[in-house]
């Protein structure tokens, strides 16, 4: 696929499609981003197509407002879709944005229990298969759930690590920072109030990409918790983020009566 | 290690503390707080257990302040607002109808009993519903008992185990 994805980058330069890309480069371990606008930069024929993952929407959105031609971006289906919300939040003009989508592998598919390690009109030959199972082990029943979440919420260092690497974690103003929520620098940090807020502003705009857990410390299982949240989303609101740029999230918008979750009549449990 | 002092908790019921319940209602200024003061004013008896917060709509609460709520130790959280046409933004409880979905969904699991949270609309003129509503809250919460993240439970939720490790020797 790297002589392909090359011969691509080349073109999209050569023909003025893109004035410029942006893609990753260099050997597993030592991978850096880039960007090139000249088709004969020497960058290009180092291009990295491998398994590493990397917030190219993040990138995209600092490189994006310096050209004013279109800008191409290699990305996974991850960051088409972190891009797709953060336009809808109106951080990157998507339509800048050509993505030059890549397939990932089998393997990093598996490791990632994704349903979506093809892009829809991705150019590029490959034989994966979406990962359809649910991610993460499974849940204790009723009685046991909330020791289930204490004892790993309890573990939290508060790094922040959760909230940085996020691409949808733009606020400049974060509610976790807040010291009227939580108590301002303590450690460990107020639980469960610290990871419910995260989860509540995720709910419906979280892509699901799993970066939040990788990169947690304490192993929190927060693809879960956040899942869980987009769950209710779908089930309550049929609202699923980073599919349509045209779809507003139901959270963000009054809407119709017959559109409320249910909740015409107010909440009793029986 | 599982922590097992939390489940202890989950189980808890009033009578193994003797100790009141804490209902936080959060009631919109244009109908409910006026039909909590009707209630008041036709002399109803209802439940004392509840400590109210006036908003201008029920659609200014932010998620942020049920989890609060829940945090410092509230058994039961009320949102009570104008019926459904009648919120005096138009459409301010369209809002609210939906973030309580999320939020009741997202406690219900992390293992937080649904029935802690109720969502009811009250108007101005509705007094006796205010005070049925409050009642039939009250008993409900009285059932399931205390909040297991109530900190006068024993556990300190906002303790690590470390610091609780060490107070137990
Ligand atoms: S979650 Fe799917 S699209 Fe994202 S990196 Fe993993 S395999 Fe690729
Ligand atoms: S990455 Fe993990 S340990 Fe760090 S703040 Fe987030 S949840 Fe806590
Ligand atoms: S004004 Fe009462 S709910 Fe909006």
């Amino acid at each position: 696929m790297k002589q392909e994805l090359i011969q691509k980058i080349k073109k999209m330069l050569e023909s003025g499609e893109a004035g410029a890309v942006l893609f990753l480069r260099g050997e597993e371990g030592d991978i850096t981003p880039a960007v090139a606008s000249d088709p004969a930069d020497a960058a290009i024929d180092e291009v990295y197509s491998g398994d590493s993952k990397f917030l190219m929407a993040a990138f995209a959105c600092l490189v994006e407002p310096y050209h004013n031609e279109k800008v191409a971006v290699v990305m996974r289906e991850c960051d088409r879709r972190m891009l797709i919300e953060l336009a809808k939040h109106n951080k990157i003009a998507f339509d800048k944005i050509i993505p030059l989508s890549i397939p990932c592998s089998q393997q990093l598919a598996d490791a990632c229990v994704c349903d979506h390690p093809v892009p829809p009109g991705c150019e590029f030959d490959t034989t994966t298969r979406p990962v359809t199972n649910e991610p993460g082990g499974t849940e204790p029943e009723d009685g046991d759930r909330l020791s289930y979440w204490m004892d790993h919420f309890s573990r939290c260092i508060r790094c922040m690590g959760c909230r940085n690497v996020c691409p949808l974690c733009y606020c400049a103003d974060c509610a976790l920072d807040n010291p009227e929520l939580l108590g301002p620098e303590m450690f460990p940090p107020d639980i469960p109030i610290f990871h419910l807020i995260r989860a509540i502003d995720m709910a419906d705009r979280c892509i699901d990409c799993g970066m939040c857990e990788e990169v947690c410390p304490a192993d929190i299982p927060l693809r879960k918790l956040y899942r869980n949240a987009l769950g209710s989303l779908k089930e309550a609101l049929d609202y699923v983020p980073g599919l349509d740029l045209k779809e507003k999230s139901p959270l963000e918008v009054l809407g119709e009566p017959g559109q409320l979750g249910g909740m015409e009549d107010g909440y009793r449990r029986e | 290690m599982a922590d097992t002092s939390l489940k202890k908790d989950q189980t808890a019921k009033p009578e193994d503390g003797n100790e009141k319940i804490r209902i936080l209602a959060f009631l919109c200024n244009w109908c409910s707080y006026a039909g909590a003061d009707l209630a008041g004013v036709s002399r109803l008896q209802y439940p004392p257990d509840v400590k109210s917060i006036r908003v201008m709509c029920t659609g200014t609460i932010s998620p942020h302040y049920i989890l609060k709520a829940f945090q410092e130790g509230a058994d039961g959280v009320l949102i009570a607002g104008c019926h459904i046409g009648d919120c005096h933004y138009l459409k301010g409880n369209y809002a609210t109808a939906k973030r309580f979905r999320v939020i009741k969904d997202l406690l219900e699991s992390i293992g937080i009993d649904p029935g802690r949270l109720r969502l009811e609309w009250v108007s101005a003129a509705e007094g006796e519903k205010y005070a049925d509503v409050i009642a039939s809250f009250t008993e409900q919460i009285k059932e399931i008992g205390k909040s297991p993240l109530s900190k006068s439970m024993g556990r300190d939720v906002n303790k690590s185990k470390a610091q609780v490790a060490d107070e137990s020797v």
